[in-house]
Order: C-alpha cells, then structure tokens, then sequence
C-alpha cells in the first residue's frame, strides 16, 4: 500500500553472499579437531563414558536447535504466515542440517551402552525393565533412531527444497502445496521428536515415568530454536545482507515467539513437576529426588529462575524485544538455558542414594563438555554457513514475501 | 455552523426531530483515506475518526491514535488476580483462624484441610489456581477493558443514519468529524473536500425524547419475571417439606454399606463382625505418646480430674494462659456448636436438631440424655473427653474431627453448662442476689 513509505524491492536488496567466507571452513577445521582431541586424549582423566555423556549433551543442544527451525517452517507453511517469509529461509537452512546430524547421531548409536542404562539393568532395574522390553530393546532402539533422521531429513530438506525451486521458478502452487503438506508433516514431527526425547533423555533413566517428557523437550526445541534463528538472522544482517528487508517488526515476533516458548517450557515443566510431587509416587519422585539432592538442587534453581523468572520479567514489554541489541541478549540467555536444561536432564546420576549420603561430589562439569560443544557446534555451524552462502537469504519469489517486507506489529 | 450549511435529508417525512451532529465525508479508496486522514490529523481535530470496511494498514499513525493503555489494565488485573488466588488459598488453607484470628466470625474462617498428607501451605498446589486467577483477570482486563476504552457496546451510531455510510461494511471509506469538535467550523468541509472527499454530507441525530411507553412498560413485566426466582428460592427456605429433597448429585451418598451402630453381620471377615477390633500386636498412634493426661484423659488407670492446661497446645486456645479462662471457654462453645449442638441441642438437655428432626418423623433414634442426667454429671472430665474421643455407646467417636486441644476446650465447655444449668440462688454473688429475688 502507497501509505507505508518502508515496504521495499527485494531485488534491490543485497540477500546473497558472493561466496562462502573462510568462515565455514575455520569452523569445520576447529569442530573436528576439539571431537577428535576430546575422544583420543580424553583431557581430566576421563573414560569413555564421560566423553559419550559430554557428546550426548552437545549433540542435543545442536540437535534442538535444528529441530525448533523445522517446527518454525512447518507451523509457518501451516498457519499461512505472512509475517516470517523474510527469515523463513534461515530457519529452512538451519533445519537443513539434518544430514549432518544424522551423520553425528552415529557415535550414539554405537557406544549406546556407555549411555543407556537399561542396556544393562542392575539389579534393582532388572525388573521393572523387562517389563519395559517391548520397547526398551536394541533392535528396536535402532530402528526408531534410524526412523527419526529419515523424518527429520525428509521433512527438512523436502521442506527447504521446494522453496528453493520456487526461488526459480516462482509458481505460487509451491506455496500451496507446502500449506498442505504442513498439516500431516507435523503430526509426524511431534509423534517423533516426543519418541526421541524419551530415547535420548529419558532413557537415561529407565525407572522413571513422566508422560509430558516429550512435550518438554519439544517446547526446548522451539525455544532455542527461535533464538538460533534470531541470532543468524543478526549475523546475515550484520554482514550487510538483508539489511532493509528484516525490521524490528520481524524481531518483535521472534521475540514474542522466544517469551511464549519460556512460559509454554515454564507451564510444561511445572506441570511435569506438580504431578509427580502431588502424587508422591517413589518411581516417580527419584528423578526429581536426584536433582534436588546434593549441588543438583542449585542447578534446578538456577533453571527456575534463569528459564522463567528472569526471562519472563524482563521481557514481557514489547520495547526489548523490538531493540535488536536486547533482542541479542534474550536470544543468547535463552540459549545458554537450553544448554542448562538439557544438562540438567541428562547429566545426574541415575539414582539419589550417593547424592543423598552426601558421596556424590560437585556438579560434574567437564572440559569435555566444551570440547564437544565446540566439536559439534563447529560442524553445524559450518554446514548451516555453506549452506546459506550457496542460496538466496530468502525465498525471494514467495507469494507473502510482500506482505512480509511491509509487516508491521500494532 | 450556520443552518444554510445543514443539508436535511428527509425533511418531508415526520420523523422525531432532529440536530446536525457530524460531517461525514466519503472516499473511494483506503489510501485517499489515509492521505486525508493526515490532514485531518494536522489540522489539528480531536473529535473525529476514520471508517473502512478493513483493517488498513498505517491507519493508527495517519489518524495519530497513542499506543493504547490496555496492556497497563491488563497486567494490573493479572496481578490482582495474582494475589487473589494467593491470599485466597492462604486464608483458606494454610491459617488456623480460628486460634490465631479468633476475632473473625467462623462464617469467615476457613477450613484448615490436610490434602494428600501435604502442609497446610504447599506452593506447587497451589500455583494451578494462581495461574488460573491470573489469567482470568487478564482476560477479563483485556476483553471488558478493549470494550470500555472503545466505548462499546454501542447500540446506535448517528452515522448509520446516513445512507451512503452503509457501504462503509462495503467498498467505501469514510472519515467523519463531530461538531462539537472545538476546531469544527466553516473550514472543515473544504478541508475534507481538498482532501479528496467524492461527497460530504451532515449526519443528523435525534434529539433525546422520552422512550416510549411500550419500552418502560416491557422493561417492569420483565424486572417482575426475574423475580420470581428469587420468590421461589425464598418459598423454599421457609416452607417445610414432608419429602426428601431431590437429591440430584448422588455422589455415592446412599449406598450399601456397614454401618457400626447396626452391628451388622460381615461376611468379609472370618469373625463376622464388621466393626473391627485393634489389630493384635499393633498401637494407636497415641498409644505412644508419654501424656495419656493430655491425649487420653486419663492419669494410671483412672480418669483425669483436672483439664491439662500445662500442655502448650491447650495455652495457645486459652490466649497463653495456664488456667481455663474466658477464651477457652469461647473456644470450646464454638467448637461445641459445631460438633456437638445439633444432637445434644445448645444448651446440652439432648434436644438438637437431629434429635428433633429424628422424633418428628419417628426415625429411630435414641435422643442423647441431658448433660444434667445424674449420670452425666457425675463423670470426670477425663471422661468425657474419652467420650468425645472413642464415643459411647450410640454416640460416635469424634476424634478423628476434632483436634485434642479443642476437645479439652469443648470438655471445660460442657462442664460449664452442666455448672450453670445446676447452679442455685447460693452461687450467684451476694450483692447480686437481691435483683433475682425480688418481683419484677
Ligand atoms: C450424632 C449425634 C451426636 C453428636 C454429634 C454428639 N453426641 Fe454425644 N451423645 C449422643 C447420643 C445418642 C448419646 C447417648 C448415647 C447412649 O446413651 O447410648 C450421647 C451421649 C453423650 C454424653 C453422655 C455420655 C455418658 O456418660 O453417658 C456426653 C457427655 C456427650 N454425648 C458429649 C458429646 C459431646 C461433647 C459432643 C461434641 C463433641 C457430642 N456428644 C456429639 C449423640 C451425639
């Protein structure tokens, strides 16, 4: 419309880099050397367990990440968004990684029982996991991961391709297609990221039940997922592309997309917790026993007040989520909190008696953790950044693109 | 605004009289809209406002409409919503009012319940209900607030009175301008005219009148209708029944069971008795305790004499004191009336509720005698609390109901109304005596 003078050509804007910085490459180069130097020196005198345990949490936190921008483009393509058009293509090239991925759930699968416990139940478990088999068993453990990375990577690519071909071809049934396809596209994902939740995390602990387990995890994902793709979107703009086409307007909305994931996390974990607290059932409480125990319970007041309480007080008002420099900081904290959490989910021992006895020792933070975190985050990164080099920043040649580049929050 | 300016539009017709109330200019597309909504904007008119059959875009800055303040109401109303569930869930759960605010009447107090073995003030159960408030005060905020602040709802709009403003739901756009506006004046329909208007033209509004008779007399017949629920609610609080009551909600409340007053035969057990005996072997929980005084009114094998006022809990009814006093003796008649009235009736002469509800209509049931039965009187008060207790004979134990400390209290209050119901002219004060004695 003549009325808003902001609304822009997208051919005149710079929305391609000429070719992939040195960055990608660096950033490969550094990832394999700090998973290769981890796994062969294994620094601290760690065993191969606490390599699997660090490279579990790394891969995750990488994972969630790439899983949040799948569930951003199919519940925009859902939805008929209009607004997201101009970061949709970010979010489709960081959910594009699920090759890679797929490649780097490979060590997990392999050194499975470094991991999983119900693997080889002790004695107290033997029980309760037999009856657990029908689900609990290798074959089967196999099968579902193999299962999850054909979905992911079906999807994501499927998803990233055709908006691609639109880039070309420019036909508006691409659009229509996609909408439809969205609809059965996310049943499928929620069936399979809350599986792999139980797989990766929740298996962990084989005694313990929780039924919302994956939701929690997928409201994880979303989060940090959103506050990856505001970051990229950062970088992109920060080297001189898309400068005009992504306002404030389109940060307001990953930003209030942030805030509601950090109180859907929030209404989901409580909920997790206010029923197995209520009840009061001894297999149900030992998961939160162990995590209340020892130093763990500082870790879960940390996640209570830096997941919801910080968070959630200073950024309900719109004006930090509209200045990108505070928009920065949520989407870094948010980050940082899903690492937490994931930890937090993961790293406790299985059971409370040593934490309890006062035997455990401090919080188990290791230099592996950061050694993977670099390792697999550096291969990531290097994917998503050659990715992105080697397409336009955005589907250019989308039929909301118009409506996108004229948005505006009221 | 001179008359000439005022365009009638059906002034033949005899319709209810009527005043120019504002200019309403119309205009083919949403961005000549705009364009003239500026300059309305800039003219500087404060009573005006914009019309299109959609949302157009830029429309809040064009016509300069401030941010609104609904997001300040709506997050003081969650707040409040906030705090109302937490003091709510405190007053009535987590504090004992009736020991530490004995000064609020027990209508108002609350109730003090154990709910799964939790403390009486547990956070995580009570989050659910403060969420909920919250969030229904917000949404209350923000929807009856989006309604004020936009002052609906609003039955009648003059504009509507102008027919081509119909196509305002259509394809046209409009901005009209009242004529109370202090800027209105000769200048505002060439403004809009230079803005670009393809028509101008006067709404009229009807002068006030009277509603007619019709209305008001609707308006009674309906306010009497209404009445008559409230009629029925009171009919039915003063009438006397022969029937049960429709008993709607069951809720398991009739249903075969065992009751210990039949003695009724149990074929569960091998003994056949369905009151069951103490397990062998096993103890009361206050079996334990070093204080049979206190816990089971009783000192070796005889019954205590005296109240326990030594015990902490029993000072804390009586204000701190270690002697009956005025507030235990208020404590104990309150806990008295609620636990004990109905059968053995205010004064304690065994004529409550129940048993005159039970008398009337021949319901098998033995009265309880009167606290002033020789037999009565002459138990100790170790006894008494053990009736209380473990109950006696037909009367059920309320221990289960009624905290020890408040048994005591409704023991010294039992005890005081057996004392006053046998006192003699000897037990008033001396200097008192002449008024009960002399004719009235
Ligand atoms: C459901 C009705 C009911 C309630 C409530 C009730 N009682 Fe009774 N009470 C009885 C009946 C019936 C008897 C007579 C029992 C019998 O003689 O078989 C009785 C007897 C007594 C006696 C005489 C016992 C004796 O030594 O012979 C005392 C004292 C007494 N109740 C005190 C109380 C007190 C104090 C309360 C309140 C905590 C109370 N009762 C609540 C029905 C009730």
């Amino acid at each position: 419309m003549a009325s808003h003078g902001h609304t822009i050509d997208i051919f005149s804007e710079p929305r391609r880099f000429d070719r992939a910085g040195p960055g990608a490459l660096i950033a490969a180069l550094i990832g394999v050397a700090a998973l290769a130097a981890g796994f062969v020196m294994k620094p601290g005198g760690a065993d191969l367990r606490q390599f699997m345990n660090s490279y579990l949490l790394a891969y995750l936190f990488v994972l969630s990440i790439s899983l949040g921008c799948l569930f951003f483009v199919l519940i925009q393509h859902v939805v008929a968004a209009g607004w997201s058009v101009v970061v949709r293509r970010l979010a489709e090239q960081i959910a594009g990684a699920m090759p890679l991925l797929a490649l780097l759930v490979i060590p997990i699968v392999v050194f499975r029982t470094e991991l999983y416990p119900w693997l080889n139940p002790t004695d107290e478990m033997k029980h309760l996991v037999e009856h657990k088999r029908p689900y609990l068993n290798d074959t089967f453990f196999i099968i579902r991961i193999a299962a999850y990375f054909a979905v992911w990577t079906l999807l994501s690519r499927g998803f990233l391709s055709a908006s691609l071909r639109q880039d070309a071809s420019g036909d508006a049934a691409i659009t229509t297609r996609l909408r439809t396809l969205a609809a059965p596209s996310l049943i499928l994902y929620g069936v399979t990221v809350s599986f792999a939740a139980v797989d990766f995390m929740k298996a962990l602990s084989p005694m313990w039940f929780s039924t919302i387990f994956g939701v929690y995890w997928f409201a994880g994902c979303v989060l940090s997922g959103v506050g990856f793709l505001a970051l990229v979107a950062m970088w992109v703009q920060g080297r001189g592309q898309l400068t005009r086409a992504i306002t404030k307007e389109h940060y307001h909305d990953l930003g209030k997309l942030m805030f509601a994931f950090v109180v859907f996390w929030t209404y989901i974990a409580f909920s997790q917790y206010m029923l197995i607290w209520y009840a009061n059932i001894p297999e149900e409480t030992r998961w939160y026993l162990v995590r209340q125990s020892g130093d763990w319970w500082k870790v879960s007041l940390v996640l209570l007040l830096g997941h919801f309480c910080i968070p959630f007080v200073l950024f309900i008002s719109r004006h930090p989520k509209r200045s990108k420099a505070t928009l920065f900081v949520f989407a870094v904290w948010v980050l940082l909190m899903h690492w937490l959490d994931l930890f937090y989910l993961t790293r406790p021992p299985e059971a409370p008696e040593p934490l309890l006895a006062g035997s455990a020792g401090g919080i188990p933070l290791h230099l592996l953790d950061a050694l993977c975190i670099i390792g697999v985050g550096g291969l990531f990164w290097a994917w998503v950044a050659s990715a992105l080099a080697r397409h336009s920043l955005v589907p250019e040649r989308d039929p909301w693109l118009k409506e996108s580049l004229a948005f505006e929050n009221y | 605004m001179s008359a000439s300016t005022v365009t009638k539009k059906s002034a033949a017709t005899a319709g209810p009289a009527t005043a120019p109330h504002s200019l309403v200019a119309e205009f083919a597309s949403a961005d000549a809209l705009v364009r003239a909504c500026e300059q309305v904007r800039n003219a500087g008119y404060t009573r005006w406002d914009a019309h299109s059959p959609y949302p157009v875009h830029g429309i809040d800055r064009a016509i300069g409409i401030r941010a609104t303040r609904l997001p300040v109401l709506i997050f003081l109303c969650g707040a409040t919503g906030t705090t109302i569930g937490i003091l709510l869930q405190w007053w009535t759960n987590a504090v004992n009012a009736g020991v530490e605010f004995p000064w609020v009447p027990t209508f108002l107090q609350g109730y003090n319940f154990i709910i799964s073995g939790k403390p009486y003030w547990s956070f995580p159960a009570n989050i659910p209900v403060i969420f909920e408030l919250t969030i229904l005060l917000s949404a209350f905020g923000a929807f009856f607030g989006m309604l004020a602040l936009n002052g609906l709802p609003q039955h009648y709009n003059p504009l509507l009175r102008v027919d081509r403003f119909r196509r305002v739901t259509d394809d046209r756009f409009f901005i009209s301008i009242a004529m109370d506006d202090p800027k209105y004046g000769s200048a505002t329909r060439r403004l809009l005219e230079g803005a670009g208007a393809a028509a101008v033209e006067v709404a009229d509004d009807v002068k006030e009148s009277a509603p007619p008779r019709w209305f008001l007399r609707a308006h009674v017949i309906l306010a009497c209708f209404l009445l008559i629920p409230l009629a029925v609610i009171a009919y039915m609080r003063v009438d006397k029944q022969t029937q049960p009551r429709i008993h709607i909600v069951q809720d398991m409340d009739n249903q075969e069971r065992y009751t210990a007053g039949k003695q009724m035969a149990n074929p569960v057990f091998a003994d056949g008795r369905s009151a069951r005996p103490k397990v062998a072997g096993t103890l009361a929980r206050e079996d334990f305790t070093q204080d049979p005084h206190y816990f089971q009114g009783r000192i070796g094998d005889q019954w205590a004499v005296g109240i326990p006022m030594y015990h902490p809990e029993l000072q804390k009814l009586a204000g701190g004191a270690a002697e009956v006093n005025e507030q235990l003796m208020r404590r104990g008649r309150d806990r008295y009336a609620i636990f004990c009235s109905h059968c053995h009736g205010l004064d304690g002469a065994g004529v409550g509720r129940v048993a005159t509800y039970t008398t009337e209509r021949e319901i098998g049931f033995v009265p309880p005698k009167s606290y002033v039965d020789p037999d009565v009187l002459v138990r100790p008060v170790g006894h008494l609390f053990n009736t209380i207790t473990n109950g006696i004979r037909t009367m059920a134990p309320h221990g289960d109901q009624i905290p020890v400390a408040d048994r005591w209290a409704i023991v010294a209050y039992v005890k005081a109304l057996q004392r006053a119901q046998t006192a003699t002219l000897e037990d008033v004060p001396t200097d008192e005596r002449s008024r009960m004695t002399q004719p009235k």
